[in-house]
């Protein structure tokens, strides 16, 4: 019997978990890094600390260690499951650990592409009068989100493939599902060859959306 | 109009401005020069608050920008400043460059900002760039953008620095023909040049500084021909 055909309804159920934790934390990530890093550029030094400390936090330990400490650990101390409920504190927990563990590096590329856009920008915005927000809004973030593009696409590429470590903390996404899979098949090579070619076809068509997108900025707006 | 008093302004340990006091009166054109370094683009940058003072008042159209309570942003729409660098916002049409400011600072609607829009890049010569980006144009026609961003603010006064350093020669004259229209249309400007044809031609008074300080001032033609002290005679001598 051909275990990969039997068992691609299971599979198929992960690939869709795995899709909707990438696209919440793809969105999730770009507002967190965003509002990180106009708080590691502002004036007012306790939000700078604040950022600052997050972004060293999840970018110094292993995001697997993150999921561990925050989606199974907190429960041991904090009445967390009354809260959310016992299904869905997990799910919430996952999804909201992996995109501030993702906008931890997103704050740093949104930072860089702030600070990569010439100071006589902001200069001249603020010569016609335009306040802080309006100058970021207008001037400096609509320059500097060009050149994040390829970065974020990284960063989302990443984002994806870290999906994959949502099994361990009992996330039924893809990988979880081929375990299953293969614990009752044993249909190992089969079932892992495949995953790898689901995160595959994933991935590039997400980069090669984004190219287009990229030629597509080049050409309206310089 | 502009009124300093005994302003100072250090980075860090190091003293800048060394106590600049001076007046500019409502139309008045005043032209400043002094060697790279003494301080010129830090005095005409305390004017609109892009840097600090460290001590001193500043009074603009009857606002103290020195006074912590007066709002900077109100200050500056009636401030214009154009920058050596131009400075256009290069993700913007030459057309959006203009009327930015008088939207989002104003809220002028679209219809109206772009009809005066229309009007100034017709005033600086460069009626048909609308549609362009800052990058497809010539150094002199940016700059001339620049001062037209500038006035679709309606400013009181027009700071200068150094507006056609970064330009190659043969763009100079139609950088300064516009910003001569607008002394004679009575603009009050404040202007940081090495062309001592214009400063002549079109200052009232020339301001000369030198280390943080103003060593002398005083009308162009009896500065130029009958400096008083050594320093400005050394200076003049270098760039005359
Ligand atoms: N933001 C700053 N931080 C530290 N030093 C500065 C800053 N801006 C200007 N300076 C220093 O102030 C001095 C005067 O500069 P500036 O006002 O640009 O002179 P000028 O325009 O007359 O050439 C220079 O020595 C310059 O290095
Ligand atoms: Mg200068």
């Amino acid at each position: 019997m051909d275990p990969i055909r039997q068992n691609l309804p299971v599979l198929l159920d992960g690939l869709r978990l795995t899709i909707q934790y990438s696209i919440v934390a793809i969105i999730l990530m770009v507002v967190i890094g965003l509002v990180a890093a106009l708080m590691r550029l502002s004036t007012v030094a306790p939000l700078r600390w604040i950022a600052t400390a997050y972004v060293e936090i999840f970018r110094s330990t292993p995001l697997l260690v993150q999921l561990f400490f925050i989606v199974l650990g907190l429960p041991a101390i904090l009445p967390v499951n009354q809260w959310f409920g016992q299904l869905t504190y997990p799910i919430l927990a996952a999804a909201l650990t992996l995109s501030l563990n993702e906008g931890a590096y997103v704050t740093e590329i949104i930072r860089a592409g702030i600070l990569g856009v010439d100071r006589g920008q902001k200069e001249a915005a603020q010569s016609i009068a335009m306040n802080g927000f309006q100058t970021m809004r207008y001037i400096v973030l609509p320059q500097a989100f060009k050149r994040m593009i390829p970065p974020l696409v990284n960063q989302a590429a990443q984002t994806i493939k870290d999906t994959s470590l949502l099994a361990p903390v009992g996330i039924a996404e893809l990988v979880y599902k081929g375990e299953i899979v293969i614990a009752e098949t044993f249909a190992s090579f089969a079932i892992w060859g495949l995953i790898a070619a689901l995160y595959f076809v994933l991935i590039f068509s997400l980069s090669k959306f984004a190219s287009y997108l990229e030629r597509r900025l080049q050409v309206d707006k310089r | 109009m502009i009124n300093v008093k005994d302003l100072h302004k250090s980075f860090g340990e190091n003293e800048i401005l060394k106590g600049i006091s001076t007046h500019v009166a409502e139309k008045e054109v005043v032209v400043v020069i002094g060697p790279s370094g003494s301080g010129k683009s830090t005095f005409l940058r305390c004017l609109n608050g892009l840097e600090t003072a460290t001590s001193g008042e500043i009074e603009i159209a009857g606002m103290v920008l020195t006074d912590p309570k007066t709002n900077i942003h109100m200050l500056r729409q009636h401030v214009g400043m154009v920058f050596q660098q131009f400075n256009l916002f290069r993700h913007l049409t030459i057309l959006e460059n203009v009327t930015i400011g008088p939207r989002k600072v104003k809220k002028v609607a679209l219809a109206e900002a772009n009809k005066v829009a229309r009007e100034l890049l017709a005033k600086v010569g460069l009626v048909g760039k609308e549609a362009s980006y800052p990058d497809e144009l010539s150094g002199g026609q940016q700059q001339r953008v620049a001062i037209a961003r500038s006035l679709a603010m309606g400013p009181n006064v027009m700071l200068f620095d150094e507006p056609t350093s970064a330009l190659d020669p043969e763009m100079v004259g139609e950088v300064l023909q516009v910003m001569k229209t607008l002394a004679i249309e009575g603009m009050t400007m404040v202007v940081v040049t090495h062309e001592m044809g214009f400063a002549r031609e079109v200052g009232h008074r020339v301001i000369f500084m030198d280390d943080g300080l103003i060593v002398e001032e005083g009308v162009p033609k009896a500065l130029f021909s009958d400096p008083q002290r050594d320093r400005t005679k050394s200076f003049l001598a270098k760039i005359l």
